[in-house]
């Protein structure tokens, strides 16, 4: 039986199991790949999409239980070929390095931006406990997040 | 639709295996129903957070029973005398209800450091509960340490019974029988929750401790629950433990040297993550730690 989804403002159907994976779903039947199945036991963040506006492991979330939520992913968070605010400082501060992480830790920090009043270091690495990056070390993904804190608070 | 049909027919096709059935349930009496008529082929499914890495483990059932849109299993409701959470609640939705509740703090925090952000927006409580062979429950042991009973729903009607007894007979309910709630006596306690990972965040506890006390007027203990997860296969309570806190000031050091001397009633579980012996010996620490956060900050 079809599966009516909404992903990134769309109406979709999916023919998938209702318990595949939605991050299958996304990439199989739907072509988007930025959600990455890596460690599928939620623990790498590399599947972080946004369900109802929160962080989730797509890798865990069976498609069966997704339908008529809101889905958003890496590749709806800014208008097509154009890049969030957030997206835009971490390619200007040269952050990125394999990218595997990515996707999943852009949307955790989009989402992050979004609810916090006062963004702090300290609260970003708690946010991101969910995203492993083993390549970046994280010091300089924060500091390129953060460097949108303070473009916004410069008068 | 009905759960007599739910979503699913044929062969899957990315996989190759029978397709599994998934009726999401509208009401508790309709998901109740849906599992008696399945019988054992059939299993509630709340968050899916352990239930989809149910292939790594070899298992499978053929059909699933979504509860978690059920809104009344999301309740997180208190009063004078009880806490009241539905079994749905997802860690989450814990941390928003029980932040001003100060004396069911162990709880609050278990819910709040267990995993990470991702997982528990979506985890619940009544599958931290029900996922048997999970030994890392946080929420699991912190209830342990606030004596909690949970409320089991079935076609037969309701039975309430301690999480203890729970714990002994969560493998063998009977088709159509789930857990509705969680009741929470309030109390006049202190209660804290401490756990180990390997990192800071993010990862399984190798072991993890929650303590309740009751103080007299002049601090002494004079009653003492202490539970510990993630050392043996299920969280238990450790009886031995609260003798020796009870009759007694809170004392860190004192209470970490009787973990030591009663370390040898806990048979530590080997892991991929850590060996037996290590989960063991890394109590009193933790026991050590949990006591120093019970104490006021004047008496530190």
């Amino acid at each position: 039986m079809p599966i009516r989804l909404r992903i990134n403002g769309e109406d979709r159907v999916s023919n998938s199991d209702p318990l595949s994976p939605l991050v299958d779903v996304l990439r199989d039947e739907f072509f988007l790949t930025g959600a990455k199945p890596v460690c599928r036991e939620g623990f790498c963040g590399a599947c972080t999409v946004l369900l109802a506006g929160e962080p989730i492991a797509s890798c865990l979330m069976p498609a069966g239980l997704v339908a008529d939520r809101e889905v958003r992913t890496v590749e709806g968070l800014a208008p097509e070929g154009d890049l969030s605010p957030l997206q835009r400082a971490l390619e200007e501060h040269d952050v990125v390095q394999c990218g595997m992480c990515f996707p999943g830790l852009v949307v955790t920090l989009t989402r992050y931006f979004e609810r916090a009043e006062h963004p702090s270091r300290t609260d970003m690495k708690a946010a991101l406990a969910g995203n492993v990056c083993r390549c970046t070390g994280y010091e300089r993904i924060l500091d390129a997040a953060l460097s949108l804190v303070r473009t916004a608070e410069t008068p | 639709m009905n759960h007599k049909e739910g979503l699913t027919s044929g062969t899957c096709r990315l996989s190759g295996q029978p397709e599994t059935g998934l009726y999401v349930a509208p009401t508790l009496d309709d998901a109740v129903a849906a599992l008696a008529e399945r019988g054992r082929e059939a299993a509630p499914l709340a968050g899916a957070t352990w239930i989809m890495r149910a292939p790594l483990r070899q298992e499978r059932h053929l059909f699933y029973v979504a509860i978690g849109q059920i809104a009344a299993l999301h309740d997180v409701s208190v009063d004078d005398r009880n806490v009241s959470i539905g079994a749905c609640a997802t860690h989450a939705e814990l941390i928003r209800g029980l932040a001003a509740i100060s004396d069911c703090r162990a709880l609050a925090l278990a819910a709040g450091n267990a995993a990470n952000p991702a997982i528990r927006q979506v985890a619940t409580i009544g599958g931290n509960l029900c996922a048997a062979d999970f030994p890392a429950a946080d929420l699991v042991t912190a209830l342990l340490c606030l004596d909690a009973e949970i409320e089991l729903q079935g076609p037969q009607g309701r039975d309430r019974i301690s999480l203890s007894h729970f714990l002994e007979i969560r493998t063998s309910l009977a088709p159509g029988q789930l857990v509705r709630r969680i009741i929470v006596a309030r109390a006049q306690r202190r209660s804290v929750h401490v756990r180990l990972p390997l990192r800071k965040a993010g990862d399984y506890p190798v072991a993890i401790f929650s303590l309740a006390v009751t103080l007299n007027e002049s601090g002494g203990v004079v009653g003492a629950s202490a539970a510990v997860g993630s050392v043996e296969p299920t969280p238990r309570r450790w009886h031995e433990l609260e003798a020796e806190l009870v009759g007694h000031p809170l004392d860190p050091i004192r209470a970490a040297e009787k973990a030591r001397h009663h370390s040898a009633a806990l048979r530590g579980r080997d892991a991929v993550e850590a060996p037996g012996w290590y989960r063991v010996s890394v109590l009193p620490s933790l026991v050590r730690k949990a006591v120093h956060a019970l104490r006021e900050p004047h008496e530190r």
